[in-house]
C-alpha cells in the first residue's frame, strides 16, 4: 500500500514532533505566565505529527534519514531518525500520555508557585524522551537517554524545599548513573567491532549482526575477530543500562523514593514512559543478545517482578504500592524480553503505560484533594496513607471507576488490555519453559504467583481506599460532613476517563480474548507459536484464582469480615520492608564507601596536602635565607663599598687642609714612600 | 783633591736643613729661605757632578740655570707673600688656608 505522505514530509512531522517540546522547554522559562499553554500546546503539536508518522509508518518499510554530524578519522556520527514500527507506536504513545498528563497537570500544579518550571520540565523530558525513541544510532540515543535521566532528576526533586524529594533525586541519578555506564562500555564494543554505531546498519535485516556470527569462540564480524565473551559482555552492558533506567533488580530502588515528585510526573515518567524506555533500548538491540544474555534477563526480569509484587501487598503508602507495581510490571516486559517474545514485550509495555499511568493519576486525584483537606484544616496527616482513606467510592464516584477499570486491566481480569498483554507474556513463559523443560519450571511457577500476587495488592488498594468507612473523620475527630470530598474538576477528570478508555481489550484487539487479532502483538509477531492448549488453559486458571484473590481481598479490606493478623511474622515484615534492600545497601554499600571516602579524605588532608605544605614551608624556609642573603652579602656588598669610598673621601679629605707646610710634608711622606718602595722591591 | 760623597754629604744635610726649616718655620720668609737652602744644595750636588763631565761642564751650566731661576722665583714668591700680608695681614703659613679646596 503506498502512503500518502512521501518521506520527505514524514521527516518533516519527525522533525516538528521532537522539536516542539524543546522550543517550549526553552519558551516555557521566557513566557512564565503561558507555560502551561505552550507546553500543551507543543506536545499537542508532537501528537498530531506522531499521528501522521503513524499512519505513514505503520506495517510500511523502515524509514530512515541520516546526516552526518561528526567525523574523526575513520569514526562517523550521523543525526538522524529511524521510522519503523516501534518507532512510531513508542512515538504516539509517548506524545498522547504527555499531551492528557500535561492537561491533568493544569490542575494538579494550579496553587504552585514555580508552575512554569515544572511545565518547562516537562517538555525537557518530553523533548528527550521522544529524541531516545526517533535517534537513529547508539550514540545519539545514549545523549537522550541521559537527558532523560536529567530530567527525571530534575522533576523528582521538583519541591526542592522537601528533604526526601533531594535525597531521592540524588539517589536515582546516581542509580541510573551505574546502569548507564554499562550502556556507554557497549557502545564502545560495539563501536570497536562495527566501526558504527548505527541502529538500522547495526540491527536491521540481514545487517551487521545478521551477518556477524560466533565459530569457535570467535566472534566475527565483517571488521574484525573477538573472543566470544565480548557478545556476551556487550549485551549485559546494554542490559546493565537497562536495568538501571527500567529499575530493575538489584538497582530498584530509586524508583519507590522517586514518588517524591509531583504526581502527573511520577505518572508521566516513572509509570508509563521513561521506566520504559529501557524496555524499549533492549527492544531496539534484541538482536544482539545471545542465549546467555536472555536467560539472565529472564531471570532478573521474573525476580523483579516477584520481589515487587511481594512487596507491593503490605506499603500503606498509595503511590509506594503502584511504585512497587511498576516495578513488577517491567519486570514482566524484561521477561517478555529475555524469553524472546517481544510482541507481548511491546504490546506490554504499550498497556501497561496506560492503565499504570491512570492508576497514577487516579491516586494523585484522590491525594489532590486530601491535600487541599490538610492545607484548609492546616491537620498533619499523611495524605498518601491507605489508612486515611475509605469509602472514597460515594464521595468519588469518577475517581472510583476509573481507578477499578484501570486495577481489572493492571490484574489482567477478561476484556481489558491487562488480559491481552500479560496473558501474552505468560503464555511465552510457559512455552519457554515447556521448551527447555527441568530447572525451568520455576518461571511459569513464579510469573503465576506474581500474576496472582498482583490481583490481590491492587484490590486491596481498592477496597481499602474506595469501600468501607472514610477513616479520615474518625482519625481528626472531625464529622463526615465537614470533611467532604469530591471528584477534581474537568481538568483532571477528562484525561483520566480517556485513559480509563483504553484499559479496555477494543482498543487493541476485535476479539478481546483473542491475542493474535491484537494489531500491536500481530505486526511483531514473527513466529506465530500460540498454538498449543497454553492459550487457552493459562489465562482460564490465571484468572479463576484471581476472582478468588479479589473476592479474598474483598472481604478483608472493604467488609472486614476477617483480618490477617500475620503482622510479626518474618515474610510480612520481609515485605514491608522492601527485602531491606535500602538497609542492605545502606550497610554495605554506602557505609564502605563512606568508610573510604573518610580515609581518602584522611589520606588527602594528611599525606597530600601535608606533603604539599611541607614544600611550601621548605620554599618559604629558602626564600628567607634568599632574603638575608640579598640583605645582607649582595646589599652589604654594595652598600659596603659606597660606605668604603664615603670614609676615604672624608679621610682623603682631611689631607687638603689648605696649609701649605702640610702639602710639603705629604709631598715628602709621598717621594719617601717611592724610595721605601723601591728599597723592598 | 775632596772626594765626591763629601759633597753629596754636604749638599744632602743642606737639603735636609733646607727641608727642615719650609717644614717647621712659621714665617713665610723663612721658608723662602728654606726653598733657597733646598735649591743651593741641589746646586752644589750640579756642581760636583759636573767634575765628571769636563768636555760639556753640563753640571755647571745646569748650576748657572738653576741659579737664575732660584732668582727668579724667589722674586715671584716674595711678591707673593708681599700679597699674602696685604689679604692676611699675616705671613704665618698656618693662619691661611685658602689653598683648601
Amino acid at each position: 500500500m503506498e502512503s500518502i505522505f512521501t518521506p520527505y514530509m514524514l521527516f518533516n512531522f519527525a522533525l516538528i514532533a521532537i522539536t516542539a517540546p524543546f522550543l517550549a522547554f526553552i519558551f516555557s522559562l521566557i513566557f512564565k505566565r503561558f507555560a502551561a499553554v505552550i507546553g500543551i500546546a507543543s506536545i499537542g503539536l508532537s501528537f498530531i505529527s506522531s499521528l501522521i508518522l503513524f499512519i505513514g509508518v505503520w506495517k510500511k518499510p523502515v524509514l530512515h534519514f541520516s546526516f552526518d554530524w561528526i567525523q574523526l578519522a575513520n569514526f562517523k556520527i550521523n543525526l538522524g531518525f529511524l521510522l519503523n514500527d516501534l518507532t512510531v507506536i513508542m512515538l504516539l504513545l509517548i506524545s498522547f500520555i504527555a499531551l492528557l498528563v500535561h492537561i491533568y497537570s493544569v490542575e494538579y500544579m494550579r496553587k504552585d508557585d514555580l508552575k512554569y518550571r515544572y511545565f518547562a520540565y516537562l517538555s525537557l523530558f518530553c523533548f528527550a524522551m521522544l529524541g531516545v525513541v526517533l535517534a537513529d544510532n547508539l550514540f545519539l540515543v545514549y545523549i537522550f537517554w541521559e537527558l532523560v535521566g536529567f530530567a527525571s532528576y530534575l522533576l523528582i526533586g521538583f519541591w526542592f524545599k522537601k528533604e526526601k524529594a533531594v535525597l531521592a533525586n540524588k539517589k536515582a541519578f546516581i542509580m541510573n548513573r551505574i546502569g548507564d555506564v554499562g550502556f556507554l562500555i557497549g557502545l564502545m564494543i560495539l563501536l570497536t567491532q562495527f566501526h558504527t554505531l548505527d541502529i538500522d546498519v547495526l540491527f536491521g535485516q540481514g545487517n551487521l549482526i545478521a551477518s556477524s556470527f560466533v565459530k569457535n569462540d570467535i566472534w566475527a564480524t565483517p571488521f574484525g575477530l573477538m573472543p566470544a565473551y565480548w557478545l556476551s559482555i556487550a549485551g549485559f552492558c546494554f542490559f546493565a543500562g537497562a536495568i538501571a533506567k527500567s529499575a530493575q533488580f538489584p538497582l530498584h530502588t530509586w524508583l519507590p523514593d522517586a514518588m517524591e515528585g509531583p504526581t502527573a510526573v511520577s505518572s508521566l515518567i516513572h509509570a508509563a514512559t521513561m521506566v520504559a524506555a529501557g524496555v524499549f533500548l533492549l527492544l531496539r538491540i534484541a538482536p544482539l543478545f545471545n542465549q546467555l544474555v536472555l536467560t539472565s534477563m529472564a531471570a532478573i526480569g521474573l525476580f523483579t517482578a516477584f520481589m515487587a509484587a511481594s512487596i507491593a501487598v503490605t506499603q500503606t503508602d498509595i503511590k509506594k504500592v503502584l511504585a512497587f507495581s511498576t516495578i513488577s510490571q517491567l519486570g514482566f516486559m524484561i521477561l517478555a524480553v529475555g524469553v524472546q517474545d517481544n510482541a507481548a514485550a511491546i504490546f506490554h509495555l504499550v498497556t501497561h503505560a496506560f492503565f499504570k499511568c491512570l492508576l497514577f493519576l487516579a491516586a494523585g486525584m484522590v491525594i489532590h484533594q486530601l491535600h487541599h483537606l490538610k492545607e484548609k484544616y492546616q491537620e498533619n496527616f499523611d495524605d498518601q496513607s491507605l489508612e486515611v482513606m475509605g469509602g472514597l467510592r460515594k464521595l468519588m464516584p469518577i475517581t472510583f471507576i476509573v481507578f477499578v477499570a484501570a486495577s481489572i486491566a493492571l490484574a489482567g481480569l477478561p476484556f481489558t488490555s491487562g488480559y491481552l498483554s500479560k496473558d501474552a507474556i505468560l503464555v511465552s513463559v510457559f512455552e519457554w519453559a515447556d521448551e527447555r523443560g527441568g530447572i525451568y519450571w520455576v518461571f511459569p511457577l513464579l510469573v503465576s504467583i506474581t500474576s496472582w500476587l498482583t490481583t490481590f495488592y491492587i484490590f486491596r488498594v481498592v477496597f481499602k481506599a474506595f469501600f468501607g468507612e472514610f477513616r479520615l473523620p474518625q482519625i481528626l475527630g472531625k464529622t463526615a460532613e465537614e470533611l467532604k470530598i469530591t471528584d477534581p474538576n474537568r481538568w483532571m477528570t477528562i484525561p483520566v476517563i480517556i485513559l480509563a478508555l483504553f484499559c479496555f481489550a477494543l482498543f487493541f484487539a476485535y476479539n478481546p480474548f483473542n491475542l493474535e487479532s491484537s494489531w500491536i502483538y500481530g505486526s511483531w509477531n514473527n513466529h506465530p507459536h500460540h498454538t498449543g492448549m497454553y492459550p487457552i488453559l493459562v489465562p482460564i486458571y490465571i484468572n479463576v484464582l484471581s476472582f478468588a484473590l479479589i473476592f479474598m481481598a474483598y472481604q478483608a479490606y472493604a467488609k472486614n469480615t476477617f483480618a490477617f493478623n500475620n503482622q510479626a511474622s518474618w515474610y510480612y515484615k520481609l515485605s514491608l520492608n522492601q527485602w531491606y534492600f535500602n538497609s542492605f545497601y545502606d550497610v554495605f554499600l554506602i557505609k564502605i564507601l563512606m568508610l573510604k571516602t573518610k580515609a581518602f579524605y584522611w589520606f588527602d588532608q594528611k599525606i597530600i596536602d601535608g606533603f604539599i605544605h611541607l614544600l611550601s614551608n621548605i620554599i618559604i624556609i629558602i626564600s628567607k635565607i634568599t632574603s638575608w642573603f640579598d640583605h645582607y652579602i649582595i646589599d652589604g656588598l654594595v652598600n659596603g663599598s659606597a660606605w668604603l669610598v664615603s670614609r676615604l673621601g672624608i679621610w682623603l679629605r682631611g689631607m687638603h687642609s689648605g696649609k701649605l707646610q702640610h702639602y710639603f710634608i705629604w709631598m715628602l711622606l709621598i717621594f719617601l714612600s717611592f724610595f721605601i718602595y723601591k728599597l723592598i722591591i | 783633591m775632596i772626594p765626591l760623597q763629601h759633597f753629596l754629604f754636604v749638599g744632602a744635610t743642606l737639603f735636609s736643613l733646607g727641608l727642615f726649616a719650609v717644614i717647621t718655620r712659621k714665617n713665610a720668609i723663612q721658608i723662602l729661605m728654606g726653598i733657597e737652602l733646598m735649591i743651593n744644595a741641589s746646586i752644589l750636588n750640579m756642581a760636583a757632578f759636573g767634575k765628571y763631565d769636563k768636555v760639556d761642564n753640563t753640571g755647571q751650566i745646569f748650576g748657572l740655570f738653576i741659579i737664575v731661576l732660584a732668582a727668579a722665583a724667589v722674586a715671584v714668591a716674595l711678591v707673593i707673600i708681599m700679597n699674602l700680608y696685604k689679604r692676611a695681614k699675616s705671613i704665618d703659613p698656618n693662619q691661611t688656608n685658602t689653598l683648601r679646596g
